[in-house]
């Protein structure tokens, strides 16, 4: 009888002992008369037998890699990785913050400390030590356009009741300051004060502070810094509000 | 809402995944590696699973492709680095397991894809349905690659050829 040589796949079910009794027969028929085929097939099964047997020594339990630890693992890993987003951002955001709030400050005075230094060398003396003592306006905006900038504008306080004295100049960190002092006769003292804003172009947005019994009121404008200080008393508050009106 | 029936369906697999990836890697730290990826992969897509697809193929067609990635990466780094080593890292007891017979030897010298087909096939017992949706090929071709496995197999196994394949192994 003459049989058709079985398929590839017939071959491999054969060796995998895949197939049924009337199948495993036929293939059997076919390699019984054709013995070279039949060696090769016979060393797959013997390859087959001895890879299972050999393999099955390498089945060992694996308890470090149970679901419900990789479900852990994974779980504070993702925590971990969170957590250091969380922190990464914080430390950004508080050292953004901390930047933009430090910047300017230099080593952390307060805002103008400079004009405050300025009033209390000068002022409480009522003007000893002033570079140039005159009453008359148009030299004291000389005096300042050629040591501090032509855009600088002295206020006018007459109506106020002010006076100017004279003027000083200071060396800051920040480039040549002056100070314009004023003075109404009745022993009251308010200094205008006015400098570059630095290196660092530090902008001051408007603020008023107190500090050892004096009153700075600061602000920035046209590229210079100015602040107006005086004593933290009744005269001297109700003195730089008129000066601050007057200037800004 | 971990599922413990999920649970308990891979932990019944674990060695069988295990024992894949250690004829994979061939060292067992990569090995420990390779099956905790497959199961953390496997936990996070096991609602993509079809219900008529076999477990156990799904999980060994995960580890297969995780470690194909893996060496692909690792290919490109070595090429990045300019030196190429040799590709297959050696499982410390590869040498000593293989010394002492020649069909284990001729296993371990086999590429990837023979290896794995191997021992789907005669050791795991899949069907050849379930290794054509692993490696993601017509049943036929699949048939083809076995013979080509097998014959690899033999002849690699066979007599003289003991001594160059544990050549191949350092």
């Amino acid at each position: 009888m003459t049989t058709t040589p079985p398929s590839e796949h017939d071959i491999h079910a054969y060796v995998d002992g895949h197939l049924d009794g009337p199948h495993r027969s036929e293939v059997e028929r076919y390699l019984a008369r054709h013995p070279e085929q039949a060696d090769e097939v016979q060393g797959w099964r013997q390859d087959a037998q001895q890879l299972r047997a050999l393999l099955a020594g390498d089945l060992a339990p694996a308890p470090a890699l149970d679901p419900a630890l990789v479900r852990a693992r994974a779980r504070q890993r993702r925590r971990t990785r969170w957590a250091m987003a969380a922190s990464l951002f914080l430390c950004l955001t508080l050292g953004g913050i901390g930047g933009w709030a430090a910047r300017g400050m230099g080593s952390g005075r307060a805002p103008m400390a400079d004009a405050m230094q300025a009033y209390r060398l000068l002022a409480l003396d009522h003007g000893v030590g002033l570079d140039i003592t005159t009453g008359n306006e148009s030299d004291l905006r000389a005096w300042l356009t050629g040591r501090v900038g032509s855009d600088v504008r002295l206020p006018d306080l007459a109506d106020a009741g002010f006076r100017p004295m004279g003027g000083r100049l200071f060396a800051t960190d920040q480039g040549p300051a002056a100070m314009v002092l004023y003075d109404d006769g009745n022993g009251h003292t308010v200094s205008f004060y006015v400098r570059p804003p630095g290196p660092a172009r530090h902008m001051l947005s408007p603020g008023e502070r107190e500090e050892g019994g004096l009153l700075a009121n600061y602000w920035s404008s046209g590229g210079h810094n100015y602040a107006v200080v005086a004593m933290a008393d009744r005269a001297g508050r109700s003195a730089a509000e008129r000066v601050v009106g007057k200037a800004i | 809402m971990p599922d413990p029936r999920i649970d308990e369906a891979l932990r019944t697999m674990l060695p069988r995944l295990r024992r894949f990836a250690l004829w994979l890697a061939r060292d067992v730290h990569a090995a420990d590696d390779l099956v905790q990826s497959a199961v953390e992969r496997a936990l996070s897509r096991w609602h993509t699973r079809r219900d008529e697809e076999s477990l156990r193929s799904w999980l060994f067609a995960i580890l297969y492709r995780l470690f194909l990635d893996g060496k692909r990466r690792a290919t490109r780094y070595a090429a990045l680095l300019g030196s190429l080593h040799d590709e297959e890292a050696t499982w410390p007891s590869a040498e000593r397991v293989t010394e002492a017979n020649a069909t284990l030897s001729a296993f371990a010298a086999l590429p990837v894809e023979q290896r794995s087909l191997l021992l789907w096939v005669s050791v795991e017992g899949l069907s050849y349905q379930e290794v054509a949706d692993i490696l993601q090929v017509p049943i036929g071709t699949v048939m083809s690659r076995l013979s080509r496995a097998r014959r690899a197999l033999r002849q690699l196994g066979e007599g003289e050829t003991r001594a160059p394949s544990l050549r191949l192994l350092k």
